[in-house]
């Protein structure tokens, strides 16, 4: 238990620091020092425990109760104080409603509710630690070369922000680990609440008007699924009489009609908080913050509690239909619509934003499913997910700082420019979309659930949701790969923190990759099997190890292999004669040069936002309402 | 055992489906030249051909290219091994797109505008046949009860009877996968309807003779997925099986022939509608 205590208060003692250091050369001790510590205490933590089902501890404390309460009031406050200021009615009310609902709750419901264990791991709470504590933390260290490069672009006499942003970092984990260890469901709401202002922050750093309004859509989103999470503690304590996270499941799963309403309410709190349509949007506008933010938000927090949240209620959507249903269908078609709109995008974040919600919805999916094997598939979509999705958002943070740009078509020739990285972004990009590496197995996986099931329509959404996947990924790997003959390389300049933080997070991908089987035999498997008392692996272990021989070879042609023709080299055909190889220009008909261009698909008239983006919200809000209707008439199929 | 067996089948396939396939693109050439009215070529002289190939001067545009010819060659060796020894299904069908993927990528790293147009529509196709193929693979475990292609020889009844709607689907982008017009977009082995030769622009020599042998092994396990319906629990079935591959073959020939190519819209759009309206109404006969 001290270890768990240790992960949660650490961090906060390490932002209390940083939030008074000026100095550069100090942060950077203070940071990569408790990141290192961090990373090894999480990965000792995992080490320790490997294989445990649920280890529960018997700890409940009036001084935290009244401390997280103090820490809703805070919060309010702050988000009050700034919808004061800049004139956001919305958001100041629904903080108003909220923290007047979570008080009333606290002082006159849950005083009554004595929850015992209020701290817990198991398998998927070490799987996420390891995912908060390794990746993030290697996030944080990224985004001490990242933040200095930032305060260089920054005007003259800007005033230096960072003792702030590496503040809100480092709570930004506590808060996660929080999330994850915390079975007292007050404690989690308060994490939980902690993240969304966290990132409500981190999203309006730069205080742009564009920084603050992306920041008003998080808060206001997030604020109503806050609002679910408090609604869902009320029915919670009223109805079933518990506050433990462990005893709700148990008795939603005994009990399905008692807890309806607030099994509905906290998947609506997973879906906001996981971006989920129709609430993507603040997912999308959340690029607008420095990259490492992006990074922290889209792999190892925020969403990722989203769906935290629903791979834990998976057993009770496997009993209750409603919120089940929701869950699904919201996922899949998030899934769908967010694919196809990443093929129009070129601006490589918000390729990798749609990518992320895309992949959230296929997680929410598999949650809602909630068979073992579907919660199998989602575990790994988890872990893949987190590893190859920081290391993109890393790579194209360093490209954008040392090229200039985010925009795909200007990444042509980057395999000249900065040949580490291009590999790198390539490496990271494979193993978004294709066979054998993580996240296909993954996918592999829900397909066999889904079969299984006979899940007609999640299967149908499933194969044409693919097939667009290619295409964006596609496109951009092809446009990364193209080489030309000595341009000058510019990745001399890249700071050394940013390496390391890239180069662990490549590593991380390649050895789950390579290390697929172990991984779900020693830190998935249990965790299904302490759940639901059986296995979930749906894949043979001798297929996953061909996989994992395949991505082997793979990493060995990208990283060794690449490079060593020694072929003689001629020049590019281009309908003429070739002026110059590497600007593709060449001598026309009329003797005068003329430069070849050539620009990727990108499909506006099919795929454009503008085009599907209400279709798949509407049809996500019609979902929605319906869910909670149902809920609140308590008619539930599956009771019948 | 599983691994073992995808090993061994590997192996002999890569020795084996470029023969087959060397004889079959050679009567598609013989099959063709009779529909227009001409003798035509030996039927080795698809060998011939390759074997000058082999025999040029290795040149190229960049040092990778090749690397990346060579890895789609040797993922698609896999695909095929999986296939034939009874492997899983979907990984047969994951393992071939990544051979496509490495093909898509030697043609953008040449950064030549012409190889770059056929790499971005090669990639166009991919994703109209992405779905119909996905659907394929999980049409066939609705129908046998596995993934595994060996579970063919336990069932009583050859699957296309219970899936023959995804078979009509699967033969509909077949046409894409074989790169055969209409849907030859990326590139066409018609001279008449190509500017410049699409993916494999920049392509000659050892490595153009690498993407040749690499189609032969293609058409012999697409051909191998026809197959497949058709083939059950009695040793017969396999003739059977061989008879509608060859049949197959040359109605996609008769096709080519007949077809000029389409815009990629159409072929987009079609290819979807067909998954789609295939892939539901199976599912929705199997389940109900």
């Amino acid at each position: 238990m001290a270890m768990l205590g240790f992960l949660i208060v650490f961090p906060l003692i390490v932002a209390a620091v940083l939030a008074v250091v000026r100095n550069d050369a100090v942060r950077d001790v203070i940071v990569v020092a408790s990141a290192g510590v961090i990373g090894v205490a999480s990965i000792a933590l995992v080490a320790m425990n490997i294989g445990a089902p649920g280890v529960f501890f018997a700890y409940s404390s009036g001084v935290v109760d009244m401390v997280c309460m103090a820490i809703g009031v805070l919060i309010a406050a702050v988000i009050i104080a700034f919808a004061v200021k800049y004139k956001n009615i919305l958001a100041g009310a629904l903080a108003v409603v909220q923290v007047v609902l979570s008080l009333v709750f606290e002082l006159g419901f849950a005083h009554g509710v004595h929850v015992e264990f209020g701290l817990y791991f198991d398998s998927l709470s070490l799987l996420m630690a390891f995912i908060i504590g390794v990746i993030g933390s290697g996030i944080c260290v990224y985004a001490l070369g990242y933040m200095k490069d930032f305060q260089h672009h920054e005007p003259e006499g800007a005033k230096d922000r960072r003792p702030l942003f590496f503040a809100l970092m480092f709570i930004f984990l506590a808060a996660m680990f929080a999330i994850v260890f915390c079975n007292n469901m007050v404690w989690m709401f308060t994490a939980w609440e902690i993240t969304t202002v966290c990132s409500f922050l981190l999203i309006g750093f730069t205080k742009t008007e564009e920084a603050i309004n992306n920041a008003f859509r998080q808060i206001v989103m997030n604020l109503a699924g806050g609002i679910a999470f408090v609604v869902a503690l009320f029915y919670s304590v009223v109805d079933m009489g518990t506050l433990s996270f462990t005893v709700f499941i148990a008795q939603a799963v005994l009990n399905p009609a008692i807890a309806l309403i607030p099994v509905t309410a906290l998947a609506f709190a997973g879906i906001t908080k996981a971006a989920q349509m129709p609430f993507q949007t603040w997912l999308l506008g959340a690029m607008v913050a420095p990259t490492p933010t992006s990074a922290l938000l889209h792999s190892s927090t925020m969403v990722k509690a989203g769906v935290f949240m629903l791979v834990k209620l998976a057993p009770v959507f496997l009993v209750s239909t409603v919120p089940a249903l929701m869950v699904m269908l919201v996922g899949g078609i998030t899934f769908l619509w967010c694919s196809f709109m990443a093929i129009s995008q070129s601006n490589a974040k918000r390729v990798l934003a749609y990518s992320t919600i895309a992949n959230l919805g296929l997680i929410t999916a598999c949650a809602g499913v909630g068979t073992p094997e579907a919660v199998w598939a989602a575990t790994f979509l988890v872990l893949f997910h987190a590893i190859a999705k920081s290391l993109l958002f890393l790579c194209v943070g360093t490209a954008e700082h040392h090229i200039g740009s985010r925009d795909i078509e200007d990444m042509d020739l980057l395999f000249d420019r900065m040949p580490r990285l291009a590999r790198y972004m390539m490496l990271g990009i494979m193993c978004m979309f294709i066979a054998p590496f993580g996240m296909l197995v993954a996918k592999w996986a829900t397909i066999v659930s889904l079969v299984e099931m006979g899940n007609i329509v999640l299967l149908i959404i499933l194969a044409f949701g693919s097939a667009a996947t290619f295409m964006f990924w596609a496109k951009w790997l092809g446009k990364l790969s193209g080489i030309a003959g000595q341009p000058e390389n510019v990745e001399t300049t890249v700071h050394r923190s940013e390496w390391g933080s890239v180069v662990l997070m490549a590593v991380l991908l390649v050895v789950a990759c390579v290390l697929l089987p172990y991984v779900s035999a020693f830190i998935v498997e249990p965790y299904i099997a302490y759940v639901y008392g059986v296995g979930g692996q749906a894949i043979s272990t001798d297929n996953l190890w061909i996989s994992s021989i395949c991505v082997a070879a793979v990493v060995i042609v990208l990283f060794a292999g690449l490079g060593r023709g020694k072929s003689r080299r001629v020049n590019v055909y281009m309908a003429g004669i070739t002026a110059d190889s590497d600007a593709r220009t060449f001598r026309n008909s009329l003797s005068q040069t003329s430069e070849a261009t050539a620009r990727n698909w990108y499909m506006e008239d099919i795929f454009g936002e503008k085009k599907l983006a209400p279709v798949g919200v509407g049809i996500c809000i019609v979902i929605i309402v319906a869910a909670f209707a149902l809920s609140f008439v308590g008619i539930n199929p599956g009771m019948l | 055992m599983t691994m073992l067996s995808a090993l061994i089948g590997t192996l002999l396939f890569a020795v084996i489906a470029p023969i087959l396939g060397c004889l079959l693109a050679g009567l598609d050439r013989v099959v063709s030249a009779r529909m227009q009215g001409r003798v035509g070529p030996p039927l080795l002289q698809p060998y011939y051909d390759v074997r000058k190939l082999l025999e040029k001067e290795d040149a190229s545009v960049n040092s990778v290219e090749k690397t990346y010819i060579i890895c789609a060659l040797a993922f698609a060796a896999v695909s095929g091994g999986i296939f034939f020894s009874g492997g899983n299904l979907l990984l047969c069908v994951f393992m071939i797109t990544l051979s496509s993927m490495f093909f898509i990528v030697a043609a953008y790293s040449t950064r030549s505008p012409y190889a770059e147009i056929g790499a971005h529509r090669e990639t166009l196709q991919v994703m109209s046949y992405e779905p119909m193929v996905l659907l394929f693979a999980i049409a066939f475990f609705m129908a046998t009860g596995s993934f595994n292609t060996a579970s063919v020889f336990a069932l009583e009844l050859p699957a296309v009877v219970s899936i023959w709607l995804v078979f009509l689907g699967l033969l509909y982008v077949l046409t894409i996968k074989l790169r055969k017009s209409p849907f030859d977009l990326s590139m066409s082995h018609h001279a008449h309807q190509e500017i410049v030769r699409g993916i494999t622009t920049e392509m000659s020599g050892p490595t153009l003779a690498l993407v040749e042998i690499t189609h032969w092994m293609e058409n012999v396990l697409f051909l191998g997925w026809v197959g497949l319906f058709f083939v059950w629990g009695n040793p017969i079935s396999i003739v059977l099986a061989l008879v509608v591959m060859v049949f197959v073959y040359l109605l996609e020939i008769f096709i080519d022939n007949n077809f000029a190519r389409v815009k990629w819209q159409l072929m987009l759009k079609s290819a979807w509608l067909v998954a789609l309206v295939c892939g539901t109404l199976n599912f929705v006969l199997l389940v109900f």
